[in-house]
């Protein structure tokens, strides 16, 4: 266990964390036959990949094939087949119960689909392959009892294979403005720290994919820029970034916009001059 | 193929979280409650052996036991194995915590090698529970049956094992392959119907084997071996089969049983009962089974009561069905000599008035709610209890009817129309002191209570734990005084007149605690207030006069 008064310190004053490591870690892997985040780098995206297909989808970075979920009698996601191309940055919007959660956790393979397929990096979700791939970022954050902060970030980095994670982890909690924090009981936070825990948990281990839903929920204004800045940094090094939110400034950063209406999509396409405020409009 | 990695990392965060928790443990506090629990459970036994008597049983009796005690101990063992499919086909067996799956089954570290340290932590807390009620079963079978007591307590606690391990293992290997819920059911139906022909047409039953090996206090047959090996191979495939486990049944139980567990040490009855049901995704229906007209003119609390008594689903009626059928067979069994199931037959009408009591849980669930309406809180909660104890009655009445099959006697039958609704009530009557005691104190006494000394404290939870119990048991026992009418040579019906009369009154009286309670303790915190500030006073007269006399 390191104790707290070995904890690297941040690499510099400047919030901006070095996530060089983290990102680079998640390119030197090759999970798929699917393009990495690197080769992505070096090839222009496919940006325009039309997300309707008749056929299966199993390549990019997250496929559905027609996915459905049911909560007893009631259908929380019609049938539902998109393909995210590697690198995309989408941000997924709809009314509250509109199945965006739904789909968010079915990808990250927390929920079982009630029919259809999902493929992460074209591998299955919940198999290992996809779970290296695959960070999850839950407007729910769960910790345990009886950790620190930094002993989660030990734990998570580690866990995902991350042996040289101290810097990373002390980059993050800089950036965040946690890193006094890193010793105390994250279950013992406030609302708006314990998502700032989360989303340094969410980043302290490499991926190809971030699966994010409800990120700004409780975050301060100094939060959320850290967020972003982490998400844009992300977004750099080419990870797909695939975010659920109510935010409708966040759509303004994204390249497509998913649109779901009572677990239909209603719209899948660039979000410029949207009238974004009536696609998450409820359901007369 | 799945990767090994972190599986040190794993490792060391299991070692870390150990230490953390040795770290904030309090030793004495421990200490003091393995003692509370072996005294309890220890005295239990003692009390209930005093039932038993040592004499022992004739050889008639022992053939009828080697002719028909496989296939009825072994619908124990059918029990089980259906209780574990169900419980498979529903997400159990597991429930790990919300942390473990979120960032360890979501890292690439083998799902099996994560899961198999709580499945075999799981199957051996189950089996060292079924191991230790076995034990204590086969002690006191041991004191009249052939053969040593040792030798039963240690056949009885290999039996429990393994009906434990049909349970664990049963969940593991439905859960695994997913075995919808229907299909689990239909398994669990014709397995009990095969196991209820064996015992009453003595064809060869599934679980006979099992049943046979738990007599091997008297007889020891090799073949009779098979039945735990079966057990064994079924967890052992169920471990195997770990790696299938549903992360969706995991996260969904993760929340769900830390709440249980913190209801279980807060003894809040009707929360564990609660949480079971949302564990076993027993949902309320969304259309009742009858429509009450929306704009009904009798009085909201029986309106709404009768709201969510109409939602219950079909398998929480069976439930209580099962309980009123079970709890007449007690009372039966009670009534022929084995007075022990008094007890069985008051707990089993506790159960079944918890179940029927889901308009009042609710209510004292909503504690703010309840505040902020213009009534008297107890007048409040006892008209909450008018529908459910009315939904009581035709459960009443099938105990009424199981008690005719058993006998097949209308005298039995005709003390039993007598008996049955007050003892269903009081039954009732307990689970209700059980719910409204957990309510919010409008008092605040609780702090007082705190401020006991720990001997006192300890002896209030226990009898604040048994209280309701013992209430339901008074129903439940009124069958021993018919049975003493019944040896004394007097009237049985009579009898069972004027025990319903009482038991009415008790009910009454249950309905008179509710419905005053909190004045009570108003007025009671009144006068320690007043004691208080008397001794204050006291004090400071005292110490007044000692500084004049110094």
């Amino acid at each position: 266990m390191s104790e707290p008064s070995r904890h690297p310190k941040p690499a510099s004053r400047h919030p901006k964390p070095d996530l060089a490591t983290t990102t680079a870690a998640a390119a030197s892997r090759t999970k798929s036959p699917a393009m990495s985040p690197r080769e992505r780098n070096t090839t222009a995206p496919d940006r325009t990949i039309e997300v309707r297909s008749p056929a299966p989808v199993t390549g990019g970075a997250l496929a559905a094939n027609d996915l459905t979920k049911n909560y007893g009698d009631r259908p929380a996601l019609a049938p539902l087949t998109l393909l995210v191309p590697i690198g995309q940055r989408v941000a997924v919007v709809g009314h509250n119960g509109s199945g965006k959660t739904t789909f968010i956790r079915m990808a990250a393979g927390l929920l079982d689909p009630s029919g259809g397929t999902v493929h992460v990096m074209g591998h299955a979700s919940g198999t290992s392959q996809a779970r290296s791939a695959l960070a999850y970022l839950s407007d729910t954050p769960a910790f345990y009892d009886d950790l620190s902060l930094w002993e989660h970030l030990e734990y998570i980095s580690r866990l995902h294979g991350v042996e040289e994670w101290d810097q990373i982890a002390a980059d993050l909690l800089g950036h965040l403005g946690l890193y006094e924090r890193a010793d105390d009981l994250p279950n013992t936070f406030s609302r708006g720290l314990r998502q700032k825990a989360a989303v340094a948990l969410a980043f302290v281990r490499p991926f190809d994919l971030l699966l994010v839903d409800e990120p700004f929920v409780g975050l301060d204004a100094a939060g959320r820029t850290a967020l972003l800045e982490l998400l844009d940094q992300a977004e750099e090094d080419g990870a797909t970034l695939v975010v659920a939110t109510h935010e409708l400034g966040y759509v303004e950063k994204v390249s497509r916009l998913i649109a779901l209406r009572d677990g239909e999509i209603v719209h899948d396409g660039d979000p410029t001059g949207t009238d974004v405020a009536a696609l998450v409009a409820p359901p007369a | 193929m799945e990767s090994a990695i972190g599986h040190d990392a794993l490792g060391d965060l299991r070692r870390a979280r150990r230490k953390n928790r040795l770290a904030d443990l309090d030793w004495f506090e421990a200490a003091y409650r393995v003692y509370l629990v072996a005294f309890a459970f220890g005295g239990t036994a003692l009390w209930a052996s005093g039932f038993v008597k040592d004499s022992k049983v004739s050889g008639g009796t022992i053939a009828d036991m080697f002719r028909h005690g496989p296939a009825i101990v072994g619908m124990t063992a059918v029990v089980a194995l259906a209780a574990g499919l169900r419980s498979g086909s529903r997400g159990g067996p597991l429930a790990i915590e919300e942390a473990d799956v979120r960032h360890v089954l979501l890292s690439p570290v083998d799902r099996r090698h994560a899961l198999l340290r709580p499945a075999v932590q799981r199957a051996r807390s189950a089996a060292f529970g079924g191991a230790l009620v076995g034990a204590l079963a086969g002690e006191l079978a041991g004191r009249r049956l052939p053969g040593s007591v040792a030798s039963w307590a240690l056949v009885g606690a290999a039996v429990g094992a393994n009906l434990a391990g049909l349970f664990i293992g049963g969940a593991l290997v439905a859960h695994a392959l997913r075995v919808p819920r229907w299909a689990a059911t239909a398994t669990g139906v014709v397995l009990l119907a095969w196991q209820g022909a064996a015992i009453a047409k003595h064809v060869v039953g599934p679980a006979n084997l099992d049943g046979s090996f738990a007599l091997w206090g008297m007889r020891q047959r090799g073949t009779d071996i098979a039945g735990p090996a079966f057990t064994l191979v079924l967890v052992v495939v169920g471990l195997m089969l770990l790696r299938r486990t549903s992360l969706d049944a995991l996260a969904r139980r993760s929340g769900l049983v830390a709440q249980l567990r913190f209801a279980v040490t807060m003894q809040d009855l009707r929360t564990v009962m609660l949480l079971r049901r949302a564990l076993s995704q027993e949902n309320t229906r969304s259309r009742p089974w009858i429509r009450i007209r929306r704009s009904g003119r009798s009085a909201v609390t029986w309106r709404r009561g009768w709201h969510s008594l109409l939602r219950f689903p079909a398998s929480r009626l069976l439930r209580m069905s099962v309980l009123a059928v079970g709890a007449a067979a007690s009372e039966v069994a009670a009534y022929k000599g084995t007075t022990a199931m008094f007890l069985v037959s008051g707990a089993l009408l506790f159960l079944l008035g918890m179940e029927s009591m889901e308009p009042l849980s609710q209510e004292i669930d909503q504690p703010d709610l309840m505040s902020s309406l213009p009534h008297e809180r107890g007048d409040l909660l006892l008209r909450h209890t008018i529908a459910p104890m009315v939904a009581l009655v035709p459960f009443a009445a099938i105990a009424v009817a199981a008690v005719g099959v058993i006998e097949k006697s209308a005298g039995a039958a005709a003390v039993a129309a007598v008996l049955a609704l007050p003892t269903v009530w009081l039954g009732a009557g307990g689970a209700v002191v059980s719910i409204v005691k957990d309510a919010p104190d409008i008092t605040s006494a609780a702090v007082e209570q705190t401020m006991l000394p720990p001997e006192m404290s300890g002896l209030t939870t226990i009898v604040r734990m048994l209280l309701p119990l013992v209430v339901s048991v008074i129903g439940s026992a009124g069958v021993l005084l018919v049975r003493s009418a019944h040896r004394a040579g007097s009237s049985e019906l009579g009898a069972a007149i004027r025990l319903a009369v009482a038991q009415l009154i008790l009910c009454a009286l249950v309905g008179w605690w509710v419905r005053r309670r909190d004045q009570w303790r108003v007025k009671i915190k009144g006068i320690m207030a007043e004691g208080r500030d008397a001794t204050a006073q006291q004090r400071a007269t005292r110490a007044q006069s000692s500084r004049s006399t110094s």
